[in-house]
């Protein structure tokens, strides 16, 4: 049966759960804890539902797999899920990818179907924290840029928009914005082209006329030709945007990560 | 030379007291509190003002981050001979908003003739101009031993590293391939040389 166009899988990294947690487990597709993730989801569940039973939650709120080198996961954590059906697969003999790299892996090799433009993972933890953790995660979206991965975090999501393709961004406003942003992570941009946003990237042409007195009566008519499309770390990167519009479209020579603010 | 950047001046004022145990507000004053002045409460404002903290008022000018005001403002206030031993230690610009993030990252590129060290509870992160060879030496009682290496603005062609546990070798870096995360100092020193403007990352250690 072909998955739904909603569906999507979690992944949980080893870092605090953001507050919306229980409700993005509730509705995935599959959800699989990378390493001491598996902690979080074990010791944050219940703290995020203190109205019912620990144990209660804590099967209601069960991984499909634990994935990683598991040097982080408490081994009586890995014994309680494991003892609830919950596959471990144990990656610890491979030390050149990092954990979230190991589960987009494993999410790709076991989703139906060869076409895996439908995919989206959405990614808890991967941002904050210590800050070689938070690239090597932003890595693995420039790794895997034809499947939508999605990092979140309390304050805001990020994702890769690949160059090959124009970008039509639906903004779901009741969760999402107002602030945004776009940043050429990796190689600057030297065109970049938006619509939807307060203050849009692209070529924009402003009229002046002034008049000037010496000894005749002179006019000048100057056209300016300003061009915010090139960004770059050093330059010009789009932050602190504004969301104008239920879509935003983006169009540039290089892969760009989108930011939108969550609402509290 | 202690500056807040607007809602930075909140942080001191609530914060500060309960990590140090100590009532005294009078004892963590600003000299500066620089921004467009839209975060910081007024009753914060009014205390630091009366205790002698100039308050920079820069809302007119929308066009820079916090950080960026408050690194021109330094910058402005060193004289030229103290420039080339200047380090800015820049806490709360990681984390939080991913765009803010970004911005005080860019401050790092566009201010790359200064020594800018943004710190936050788990690591802290620099700028390593490819103009430079860098040697980094290594406090091990406070940093590491993770770190990485990571070429943010554009790719390298060749990075070459001594002093971790997996050196580079006139090595491309690119998103999209290979960065260095999750290294490891194996030395007291670090030296990095490369052809890219690159960020460097160490982690803390946990002193509690």
């Amino acid at each position: 049966p072909a998955a739904s166009a909603d569906a999507y899988a979690v992944v949980v990294l080893n870092q605090r759960l953001p507050r919306f947690a229980p409700l993005l487990w509730d509705r995935a597709q599959v959800r699989v804890c990378a390493d001491g993730g598996a902690n979080r989801v074990f010791d944050g569940m219940p703290e995020l539902l203190p109205g019912h039973a620990r144990d209660d939650v804590r099967s209601r709120y069960k991984p499909d797999v634990i994935k990683g080198d598991m040097d982080s996961v408490r081994p009586e954590v890995k014994e309680y899920y494991s003892n609830l059906g919950t596959k471990i697969a144990d990656q610890s003999h491979d030390q050149d990818t990092t954990d979230l790299h190991k589960c987009v892996a494993f999410i790709t090799d076991n989703s139906p179907g060869s076409d895996k433009s439908n995919l989206c993972i959405l990614v808890l933890g991967a941002l904050g924290g210590r800050f070689d953790h938070e690239m090597g995660n932003i890595n693995v979206l420039h790794l895997f840029p034809n499947i939508k991965i999605v990092l979140l975090s309390d304050d805001c999501l990020i994702f890769l928009l690949p160059r090959t393709h124009t970008h039509s961004i639906h903004i779901e406003r009741s969760v999402e914005g107002p602030h945004c942003g776009l940043i050429p992570v990796g190689t600057p941009s030297t065109s970049t082209t938006t619509t939807g946003l307060r203050w849009n990237l692209g070529k924009c042409f402003t009229w002046s006329i002034s008049c000037g007195v010496i000894q005749q009566q002179l006019m000048f008519q100057c056209i300016f030709s300003s061009d915010n499309t090139h960004m770059s770390f050093g330059g010009l990167i789009s932050t602190s945007n504004i969301v104008d519009e239920d879509q935003v479209m983006v169009t540039s020579d290089s892969d760009l990560i989108w930011t939108i603010s969550l609402r509290h | 030379m202690r500056i807040c950047a607007d809602g930075g001046a909140n942080r001191i004022f609530d914060e500060m007291s309960q990590m140090t145990n100590d009532l005294d507000r009078n004892r963590y004053i600003p000299e500066i509190v620089e921004g467009d002045m839209d975060s910081i409460r007024p009753e914060v404002k009014r205390f630091y003002s009366s205790q002698g903290s100039k308050i920079s008022d820069k809302s007119h000018n929308q066009e820079t981050t916090d950080l960026h005001k408050c690194i021109s403002s330094i910058r402005h206030r060193t004289p030229d001979h103290e420039k080339a031993n200047l380090c800015v230690l820049v806490t709360g610009a990681l984390g939080g908003r991913f765009d803010h993030e970004a911005a005080n990252i860019n401050v790092l590129y566009v201010f790359s003739d200064m020594r800018i060290v943004l710190l936050s509870d788990d690591c802290l992160i620099q700028l390593l101009p490819k103009t430079h060879h860098h040697e980094i030496y290594i406090e091990s009682s406070v940093e590491g031993p993770h770190c990485g290496i990571f070429p943010i603005g554009a790719p390298s062609t060749s990075t070459t590293t001594t002093g971790l546990k997996w050196n580079l070798s006139d090595a491309e870096m690119r998103f999209g391939s290979m960065i260095s995360t999750s290294n490891i100092v194996d030395s007291d020193k670090v030296t990095v040389q490369s052809d890219a403007d690159l960020l460097w990352t160490i982690s803390l250690r946990n002193l509690t």
